[in-house]
């Protein structure tokens, strides 16, 4: 039951990050199959968007997203070596939006072929929407020389450009629980 | 009555004088007597009664069962001297109904309590109380009650003027100053019904303002706004005033919870009422109130708390009621963040196998280390239900199901800056919290009416500290100086220690309709939680609730997260989080998100709907938190912002995990900054911080069905159908494929929350793995996120 889930719970990580490739996987159906306790939880709608109009900055590098010289998006570096270079996600920005992610508290009891009984544990459930609709979702990876792009001695390296548009399937649920020994 | 008629008329005055004047047997000081004749007073022109009155009595003292309360230092003389004598002027009269009428005017008459001590408690006192007045008004007495001939019906109407009431610890005060009063009660009964004493007041109005509220840490300073050494006014608080309608009656039964003392009923109407706090001359008002509350079986007697210490005792059988609060305006503009509504039950009752009831226990001492006087409270409540709801713009959230317990001590000192006996005091009135072992928890959130579906929703309030259940072992204070950012306000400095806490991130019901369930959920548990707070400001501004934050520090110390059962749910592992703050706000204004593109972008309906969102026209009520978080670079390692994930510790001999012996992820040193140093100051400025805006709305939303089939109610739909309430259906809603307009216009309500983050920029200095033993391996030298601006646009409902 436990490899079950957590090939689940790998599979639906896989899909929540942002392939849309992975759309094809069939429908889980669990609600069905496992019992239920407390009804409470959350059916949240929405959408959530990263930089629509650009970001708090405005100096040489980063301005608003109608000035074609300077970038609006957000930017993420890290680095794994002292002193050394640094990776960066850089001119994040985007929009997405999506009806029904469900949070709850439940214990799964039952289904999952009769492991659900055998697990017999509570798990905090992220019920999946049925779709994610992405609005010119984009990031650049890059490598970069220093941290700020506004530091003396920027030199950065665009590796590649992801833009995303469209509807991304995102079914099934994720479920999450503590494993091995605290 | 059995009294010869002649007797009447003087039972009569002597009653009146009884209520005009508190210590009817001083006739030493009266100056001159209008009228002399005494006899034959019925149908004469009445009396005048002139008297410069000055009293003092070392000690008054009551005794209950033997054990006694004693009021030290009386006085009754002049206010603005304290040697000086209170006018009084009492004119009296016989009416044509043979009702007694008495028109008086007092002036400049203090009365005060040096001292208030409970035999059996020696060197400790409760601190001294004064009230200052001038009054001029009538009390008109006749005879015949609310339920016949026996008792009396009063007519009373005063004003006051000139008032200052105030408490005084060891040579501090805080006082509430020039306080004027209007206040008309017509047709008061006074009536003995069997064994009770019943007071019945049809109709009370009455209107109320307190210029200032002060504090003075001079101990030469005595009732006086402006310090006796500087010549300044003594810093305020700000401002408050009021008006009410009121009914009430009140029952006074000799007889204590045990033995002798007093019981007092009382159920009270509140017809109208108004609340106004003032900072500054911008105003946070509650209008438009009304409720009703019932106090039932309260007690009163000189008795022993749960520890045998002396008290006056106060134990509660049982207080229910309700109130409504029309609108809440903060800010210059007056604009409405919407309407309250709160009903109660306080009553005994069971929590965690523990029977809780509600009583308070009066002492003396307060904060030991803080002086011989003070106010010590040792109390137990049992909130057994209470329904919190808010309504902005006609729609309406219940936060249902709220209960809490408790026991503690509350001790309450008026204290200066300084350091006394190891303890750190500051200026203004402390409310220090000493081995309060307490908690509360709320059933689910109910949207639109009281008989919604319960569901979640709090999860998108815990940015603002807010958790839906919280047990808790409670030691620290807070201290409420006067004086704000500027001018009048408040400041709070605050030290707060909570031990053995568990705390509820997502919570199931706790009552599902069938009785009391184990409250599942995602709980932090095992939660030690030390909190700082200095010199953080509260101001009512121009624009609404202000708070800002000096500097702040924690340490949230999470023995485990677990999830299910609280107690024995598999956990997570520890999690610490230590936080660091200088500079940091929150303000609170009043109207919620606006108009709102759900789920999609533009800036118009139809650009929004061009877009695949929702236009939503979310009202001119509603509220907007904002909050500015600056978390500083660490200083040194008790100050600094860090997250710390243990897991795989050595457990102990009991079987609980022991902190410190497992395998660490530690983020290191984060912290926000502008993004470089533009002031020259050689240092990272830091001043923008992580900016977060809530705003919060109970709105209209989509809610699909996401599977074919019935649902958890029963009511069937295919996927992908719209869930549209109609109360002709026997769940309150139906499934729809293609709503039309009409249908649309009854998309289930929800809790619409609209958040947006922004920070320019934010680092953390390093990520290391710790090994117990191989010590600390730096696994990311540095993080650092740029630019960020993120919006969400969240609608929590019922999951169907």
């Amino acid at each position: 039951m436990i490899s079950i889930l957590r090939r689940t719970s790998l599979a639906l990580t896989a899909l929540l990050l942002p392939l849309p490739t992975f759309a094809e996987l069939s429908r889980l159906g669990d609600e069905a199959l496992s019992g239920i306790s407390g009804q409470g939880g959350i059916y949240l709608s929405g959408d959530i968007s990263i930089n629509e109009m650009g970001g708090p900055i405005e100096n040489s590098y980063f301005g608003r997203c109608d000035d074609a010289d300077r970038k609006c998006g957000a930017r993420f570096a890290y680095r794994l070596k002292e002193n050394g270079g640094w990776m960066v996600l850089d001119d994040i920005r985007g929009n997405f939006s999506f009806e029904g992610l469900t949070l709850r508290v439940r214990t799964v009891d039952s289904g999952f072929g009769g492991d659900g009984e055998l697990f017999n544990r509570d798990v905090l459930e992220l019920g999946l929407p049925n779709t994610v609709r992405f609005n010119d979702v984009q990031f650049k990876i890059s490598s970069s020389s220093t941290a700020r792009p506004t530091d003396p001695g920027f030199q950065q390296t665009d590796i590649f450009s992801v833009d995303m548009r469209g509807d991304v399937v995102m079914e099934g649920s994720l479920l999450v629980f503590p494993a091995g020994n605290p | 009555m059995g009294a010869p008629n002649s007797i009447k008329p003087f039972a009569l005055l002597a009653n009146g004088l009884v209520c005009v004047i508190i210590a009817p047997w001083v006739a030493a000081d009266m100056k001159s007597l209008d009228d002399s004749a005494l006899s034959n007073v019925s149908g004469q022109s009445g009396l005048s009664l002139e008297l410069d009155l000055a009293l003092t009595a070392d000690r008054l003292s009551y005794f209950d069962d033997g054990k006694g309360i004693h009021l030290e230092g009386f006085r009754i003389g002049s206010a603005i001297d304290p040697s000086g004598q209170a006018f009084h002027l009492i004119r009296v009269d016989i009416e044509a109904d043979a009702s007694l009428n008495l028109n008086y005017l007092v002036e400049d008459r203090r009365i005060e309590f040096g001292d208030i001590r409970l035999a059996g408690a020696p060197g400790v006192s409760m601190g001294g109380i004064f009230f200052d007045h001038s009054l001029q008004g009538y009390l008109n007495i006749r005879q015949g009650g609310f339920v016949g001939g026996a008792g009396y019906t009063f007519d009373s109407a005063y004003t006051m003027t000139g008032g200052r009431l105030g408490y005084r610890t060891n040579g501090n005060e805080v006082f509430l100053d020039d306080i004027t009063m209007n206040v008309e009660a017509l047709g008061v009964t006074l009536d003995v019904v069997g064994d009770t004493l019943a007071l019945n007041a049809p109709r009370v109005t009455g209107d109320w303002e307190v210029g200032a509220i002060r504090y003075s840490s001079n101990p030469l300073n005595h009732g006086v706004s402006v310090d006796s050494g500087g010549g300044q006014l003594l810093p305020s608080y700000g401002s408050l005033s009021g008006s009410y309608e009121l009914s009430s009656s009140t029952g006074i039964t000799a007889g204590g919870r045990s033995g002798e003392g007093l019981r007092i009923d009382n159920e009270t109407v509140i017809h109208s009422a108004s609340f106004l706090y003032r900072d500054d001359g911008n105003a946070l008002a509650l209008r438009d109130i009304t409720g009703v509350y019932r106090i039932n079986d309260l007690r009163v007697d000189v008795a022993t708390d749960w520890q045998n210490r002396p008290a006056l005792a106060l134990t509660l059988g049982s207080m229910d009621g309700e109130f409504s609060i029309g609108a809440i305006e903060v800010g210059g503009d007056g604009k409405s963040i919407g309407q309250v509504n709160v009903s109660f039950l306080l009553e005994d009752h069971v929590f965690d196998g523990r029977s809780y009831s509600n009583a308070v226990y009066l002492q003396g001492g307060g904060h030991p280390d803080a002086g011989p006087q003070g106010l010590r409270l040792a109390t137990e409540w049992s909130l057994r239900l209470a329904d919190f709801s808010y309504t902005e713009d006609g729609n309406r959230v219940i936060f249902s199901g709220l209960q809490s317990w408790g026991q503690g001590d509350v001790t309450v000192n008026v204290t200066r800056d300084g350091v006394s006996s190891g303890t750190e005091f500051f200026d203004g009135l402390r409310i220090g919290f000493e081995d309060i072992r307490a908690g509360y928890r709320i059933n689910g959130l109910r949207v639109g009416s009281d008989d919604a579906p319960l569901q979640g929703g709090t999860e998108l309030l815990l940015a603002l500290g807010f958790y839906p259940a919280y047990e808790f072992e409670l030691d620290g204070h807070i201290t409420l100086g006067a004086g704000g950012a500027s001018g009048e306000g408040i400041t709070i400095n605050s030290d707060v220690s909570i031990r053995n806490g568990k705390a509820a991130i997502i919570a199931v019901p706790y009552d599902e309709g069938n009785g009391e369930i184990p409250q599942k959920g995602l709980w932090i548990t095992e939660l030690d939680y030390d909190a700082h707070v200095r010199d953080m400001t509260v101001d009512v501004t121009q624009e609404g609730l202000e708070i800002i934050k000096g500097e702040a520090w924690s340490t949230m110390d999470i023995g485990n997260l677990r999830i299910g059962n609280k107690e024995s749910g598999r956990s997570f592992g520890r999690f610490v989080i230590q936080k660091y703050e200088t500079g940091s706000s929150m303000t609170v204004v009043p109207g919620g998100a606006g108009d709102v593109c759900a789920g999609g972008m533009g800036d118009s309906p139809s650009a929004c709907s061009a877009s695949g969102g929702v236009w939503e026209t979310r009202g001119e009520e509603g509220l907007t938190v904002r909050l500015k978080q600056v978390l500083a670079k660490a200083i040194n390692e008790a100050r600094k912002n860090s997250l710390t994930w243990e897991t795989n510790r050595q457990t102990s001999g009991v079987g609980g995990a022991i902190n410190g012996t497992g395998t660490s992820l530690v983020l290191n040193d984060i912290h926000t900054s502008d993004g470089g140093d533009f002031d020259g100051d050689g240092v990272d400025d830091n001043s923008f911080g992580l900016r977060t805006d809530l705003s919060v709305d109970v709105y209209q939303t989509r809610v699909v069905k996401k599977a074919d089939g019935p649902d958890a109610m029963g009511v069937v739909g295919n996927r992908g159908d719209e869930k549209i309430m109609d109360g002709s259906s026997t769940a309150g809603y139906r499934y729809v494929s293609n709503p039309t307009i009409a249908e649309a216009d009854n998309r289930p309500l929800g809790f619409a929350v609209k958040a947006r983050s922004q920070f320019k920029e934010l680092s953390i200095n390093t990520i290391d793995l710790v090994h117990p033993v191989g010590g600390a391996q730096t696994a990311v030298y540095g993080v650092k996120m740029q630019n960020f601006d993120i919006k969400a646009n969240l609608t929590a409902t019922p999951i169907p």
